[in-house]
């Protein structure tokens, strides 16, 4: 084969993956990227103020800012006010502070009794406007980026001195990341017990039965999780067929809290996600040779000694693909836990979700998302490393 | 030549697509959905739409400003008109996702006192009350501090998963009396109280976030008792179920209807609201659901009182108005304490 042929297959093989590479670069790495960038992004002080912010990126930040500082910010906050372009700087500095909101509607109300020296009458106005921390808050949120939504997803927030704890009332992100792998872990253990045996028993079946068995599988995948999860819903609660048939033999005298709680949410999830850990196991049951197992048999090792010996790390691989997929999906899982589970079960997402579509916080949503996704990441390279078999073709014949 | 034509063809009905929306969009409403809504559709927008020739749509949503904030964000105005709460109406009003209205269109003079600010006009008032279902659970609780004695009345109480009314009816419990109740409120001891009290009952709590939870969870006997709405109380009653309403537990206040920022029907979105905030109109509605206007007219006609002894407006001497100033200020901060509190 000559090198221009070469070069041409090249250019053609370029050609087919580029709409791919394309698509991927459009459908994953731009959001991914533009959330990863909200996260830290910090221009709403700089967009609403830009003269204040400008004097602020000048002043020292060890005495009160200069004269000039006070001045372009009561005429710029009082413009911003006008123009009904204040709320997102107010919402801001609230979110860093508590009362920061209420302080500056307050200046921005008396605006019109202000005057020369700002200074002073704002001083005046409230005692706070003579505080230089104050004054270094602004200037920190004058961006271009901030550390505040991550280090907050992590229960601390940024001072003068660096790094602090967050108050307690706004520390609630890390038992939330917690809470969130608890119950993947759960989730994905129990997903990969309740799954072995399954995909064994599909891959010895004859062919007919198996094929029915597959369908028993693939058509609960197939529905839509809204639908599976408000199944669980009806199911569980309390005038429900389970609290109606334990009532109706006896085995207890007062319907049982299943629905709200963290079994429910178990429960549900593990149903939705279990297709997700038999499939990659039954493809690799399903391609073991029964050799391994005969060889091993006329060797005498008895049958508990061939299962933990020879098949069980033969098909790691299919537990390990199958576990991974399973936790990667429950790390992410919203609609479920925020139907069929209590308060106390809900995980990042749903704060993500409270940020997103509540309370209008999108870094806040960013820094969770992205901080997700990291700790996920991390996780999966840990377990790489530790668990056996989830390196590809780790399969030691 | 063939594919020129058919690269053409697509070009054209993309760009056709693209551009349909935003030519011939039908008017937006949206609101809080309902029964209210629905003897809405009929007596107020399809009434528009009838008198106007105009065609109005209308949507549902559960007060999430997000959905107004982005779109006012992203300049894709998908509604034209919204009800909102009075809170989130002045706050949106400040941060610029509403409106100023044109009162050169809607007429000022025919609301209530109060009833109208720069970026709503008073639309109709609600309000929640305590209430539970004797068929399943004989007595229930009276007033919301019964409601916190859980050997006295056991089983789940349902509220609503927010601090707006959920941290009033902790102190209302705690004895604070409706008068004292947001100056308590606004001091850091006061929340921490509210706090404190909602901690003594959240095992027994299950939490709703949209109006038609609470009754579908007193209806399917998943909670005894409830702090819902009392329009769709009401309007259960009506169709069969006999759920006591303890006025005394009446927490009220009104919503607006305001124009989303940079509508491209703005100009027929201040007709429609002025229609809707007409007399005509709203007295029609009232036949067919316990309305309490905005409009002074038809708030004060005693044909209307008779015929709706549901109107929270007939109830405000016993209940407590729900203090829009406060949850200004203090909504922002006091929200993401509630939601962090009940995620611990």
């Amino acid at each position: 084969m000559s090198s221009r042929l070469a070069s041409r297959r090249n250019v053609m093989a370029a050609a087919l993956i580029a709409p791919l590479f394309l698509l991927v670069a459009l459908s994953f790495l731009a959001p991914l990227a533009t959330t990863l960038y909200r996260a830290i992004e910090d221009s709403d002080f700089s967009l609403a103020l830009p003269k204040t912010s400008r004097s602020l990126q000048q002043w020292d930040g060890v005495a009160l800012p200069p004269e000039e500082a006070f001045r372009s910010f009561v005429e710029e906050l009082r413009q911003a006010q006008q123009d009904q372009a204040a709320g997102a700087i107010l919402n801001r500095l609230n979110f860093e502070e508590t009362g920061l909101r209420t302080l500056l509607l307050q200046a921005t109300r008396a605006s019109g009794r202000l005057a020369e020296p700002y200074r002073d009458s704002m001083i005046a106005l409230n005692p706070r406007w003579g505080d230089p921390a104050l004054w270094r808050l602004f200037k920190r949120a004058t961006g271009p980026f901030t550390s505040l939504f991550l280090l907050r997803s992590l229960d601390l927030k940024p001072t003068d001195q660096g790094v602090a704890k967050a108050a307690a009332q706004d520390a609630v992100f890390l038992p939330l990341f917690w809470r969130t792998f608890e119950i993947s872990l759960v989730v994905t253990i129990l997903c990969a017990l309740l799954a072995y045996p399954v995909a064994y028993t599909l891959s010895i079946l004859p062919q007919g039965w198996a094929n029915v068995g597959m369908m028993l599988v693939l058509i609960p995948f197939w529905t839509s999780i809204l639908v599976r999860t408000t199944a669980w819903f009806i199911i569980l609660q309390r005038e429900g067929p389970i609290n109606a048939l334990l009532m109706a033999m006896t085995l207890v005298d007062q319907p049982l809290t299943m629905i709200f709680t963290r079994f429910a949410v178990y429960i549900a999830m593990v149903h939705v996600l279990l297709p997700f850990a038999i499939l990659p196991l039954y493809s690799v049951m399903k391609g073991l040779k029964p050799d391994y197992m005969r060889a091993a048999a006329s060797l005498g090792a008895p049958g508990w000694k061939r299962f933990l010996r020879i098949y069980l790390p033969l098909t790691m691989p299919g537990v390990a693909a199958g576990s991974l997929m399973v936790f990667m999906l429950s790390v992410g899982f919203y609609i479920t836990p925020a139907l069929v589970g209590g308060p106390g079960d809900q995980m990042v997402s749903s704060f993500i979700a409270f940020f997103t579509n509540v309370s209008v916080n999108w870094g806040m949503a960013a820094a969770l998302a992205t901080l997700l996704m990291a700790m996920t990441g991390v996780l999966v390279v840990v377990a790489r490393l530790v668990v056996p078999g989830f390196r590809s073709g780790g399969v030691k014949a | 030549m063939k594919t020129i034509n058919i690269a053409r063809a697509g070009l054209i009905v993309a760009v056709l697509a693209a551009a349909a929306p935003a030519l011939a969009r039908d008017l937006m409403v949206v609101g809080f959905g309902g029964g209210f809504q629905d003897n809405a559709r009929k007596h107020l927008f399809q009434a528009y739409a009838a008198e106007k020739g105009v065609k109005v749509a209308d949507d549902v949503y559960n007060g999430e400003m997000a959905k107004v904030y982005s779109m006012v964000k992203a300049n894709d105005v998908t509604t034209d008109v919204i009800m909102v709460e009075a809170p989130e109406l002045v706050r949106g009003c400040e941060d610029g996702v509403f409106e100023k209205l044109d009162w050169s269109v809607i007429d000022q003079k025919k609301f209530i006192p109060n009833g109208t600010t720069a970026c709503g006009a008073g639309a109709v008032g609600w309000g929640v009350t305590l209430f539970h279902d004797p068929a399943r659970t004989p007595t229930g609780p009276a007033n919301y501090a019964d409601l916190w004695d859980v050997q006295k009345f056991p089983g789940k109480r349902t509220l609503r998963s927010g601090a707006k009314m959920t941290l009033e009816v902790a102190l209302l419990a705690d004895g604070v009396a409706a008068a004292d109740l947001y100056k308590v409120l606004a001091t850091p001891d006061g929340q921490k109280r509210a706090f404190d009290k909602l901690d003594k009952i959240k095992p027994h709590v299950l939490w709703w976030k949209s109006g038609a939870q609470p009754l579908q969870l007193i209806g399917s006997g998943e909670a005894a008792y409830a702090v819902g709405y009392v329009g769709r109380t009401i309007l259960a009653n009506k169709n069969g179920a006999k759920y006591p309403i303890q006025w005394n537990t009446l927490l009220f206040s009104f919503d607006y209807w305001a124009v989303v920022r940079n509508s491209p029907n703005k100009a027929e979105a201040m007709k429609l609201i002025n229609f809707m905030t007409d007399a005509k109109p709203l007295t029609n509605l009232a036949q067919d659901w316990a309305v309490s206007p905005a409009n002074a007219a038809v708030a004060n006609d005693p044909a209307v009182i008779a015929k709706n002894p549901g109107m929270v407006a007939n109830h405000a001497k016993e209940g407590l108005f729900i203090n829009t100033e406060f949850w200004v200020e203090h909504g922002a901060d006091l929200e993401a304490r509630f939601n962090a509190w009940l995620a611990k």
